[in-house]
């Protein structure tokens, strides 16, 4: 296919698969997930239920894109996260990133807006799902976790927004204080969209000259105890660890691009 | 405690706490944007404050705290009720 009708289509495809996230949300909203509150009444198995809805709607979206040729992607090391109870960590060069890992993690977990607790659209499937919530400022790395003990693999992006295209990554230190107040090794996950795509500050339709293709690949698990020395303070360990995922983040985007 | 002193200690619990170098502050730096004091830290700050003064600091209060000076105020508040 010529070059610009290929481009032509994937902005078509790209309306099309937003107009069908939106559909199928609200389809969710208003069909399943008040069937899953008035059918399961316990509410961890209502959480696990709803988890479920979720990982495989998304699914069925990443797959969606993928066949209409939005673009193509590959996983690698993907069985490590099939495991409970952790907390994986990504870069975010993606609007869709979430969408990826919400897709491929089981039981995941991710903190949702507060705003979104109040929306009465959202606020059902959000609550039958269970995520955490970031409206508690800083008792949210508690809540965080307990989730994770909890079983759930909880989901972080420790730039706390979109990455920016050829800056240096600057990473919040709410992933890594999570990780040394509760004793937590980190997943990592890295993920590369090229050309990029649906980066911040883009508009959806400006779609790269051809198809991206994402590699989403999931690193060894990073130890935590080494910066849970005794007299080393909490906050100072994070500031360490946060410096640490940086670098590390740099040198293996570098080796895998 | 003076204002002095508590400056003094702050300026310690910064350094011994989250690796800020002394140099780097003055009276009037602001915590989140000059010195990259998180949300997190802060709680960590507030848990010291209160080592220091053997009262809870009130959540509010360390809301309305921007600057390092500010914390002195409001550490020298709660310490005055004392008396």
């Amino acid at each position: 296919m010529p070059s610009a009708i290929n481009r032509a289509w994937r902005v078509v495809a790209t309306a099309i698969c937003f107009a069908s996230f939106g559909l199928g949300g609200l389809l969710l909203r208003i069909a399943v997930f008040p069937c899953v509150s008035l059918l399961v009444r316990d509410r961890a198995q209502r959480r696990q239920v709803s988890r479920r809805i979720v990982r495989f709607a998304f699914r069925s979206f990443i797959a969606q894109m993928r066949v209409m040729g939005i673009y193509t992607y590959e996983l690698r090391n993907i069985e490590r996260l099939q495991r409970g109870g952790l907390l994986i960590i990504a870069n975010h060069p993606t609007l869709i990133d979430v969408v990826f890992l919400m897709a491929f993690v089981r039981n995941a977990d991710c903190v949702v807006k507060a705003a979104l607790w109040r929306n009465p659209f959202m606020r059902g499937p959000i609550r039958a799902a269970d995520y955490v919530s970031n409206g508690t400022g800083p008792d949210m790395v508690d809540a965080c976790i307990e989730a994770i003990r909890k079983g759930g693999n909880l989901i972080l992006f420790p730039e706390g927004t979109r990455s920016v295209p050829g800056r240096a990554f600057a990473f919040q230190r709410g992933a890594s204080n999570i990780a040394v107040r509760g004793a937590l090794a980190l997943t990592p996950v890295y993920i590369e969209c090229k050309p990029v795509m649906l980066t911040k500050g883009e508009k959806w339709y400006r779609v790269p000259d051809r198809a991206p293709h994402f590699v989403i690949s999931v690193g060894e698990d990073i130890p935590v105890a080494p910066y849970l020395q005794s007299g080393l303070p909490l906050a100072l360990g994070a500031r360490r660890l946060t410096q640490d995922l940086e670098q590390h983040y740099t040198q293996e985007l570098a080796r895998h691009g | 405690m003076n204002r002095e002193q508590i400056y003094e200690w702050i300026v310690g619990v910064l350094h011994d706490t989250f690796e800020i170098d002394p140099a780097d502050v003055k009276p009037e730096s602001n915590l989140y944007t000059d010195l990259d004091i998180d949300s997190i830290d802060a709680v960590d700050l507030m848990l010291r404050a209160k080592e220091l003064t053997g009262k809870r600091m009130q959540p509010d209060v360390f809301k309305t705290v921007r600057t390092v000076q500010d914390v002195v105020d409001a550490l020298y508040d709660v310490m005055a009720e004392n008396h």
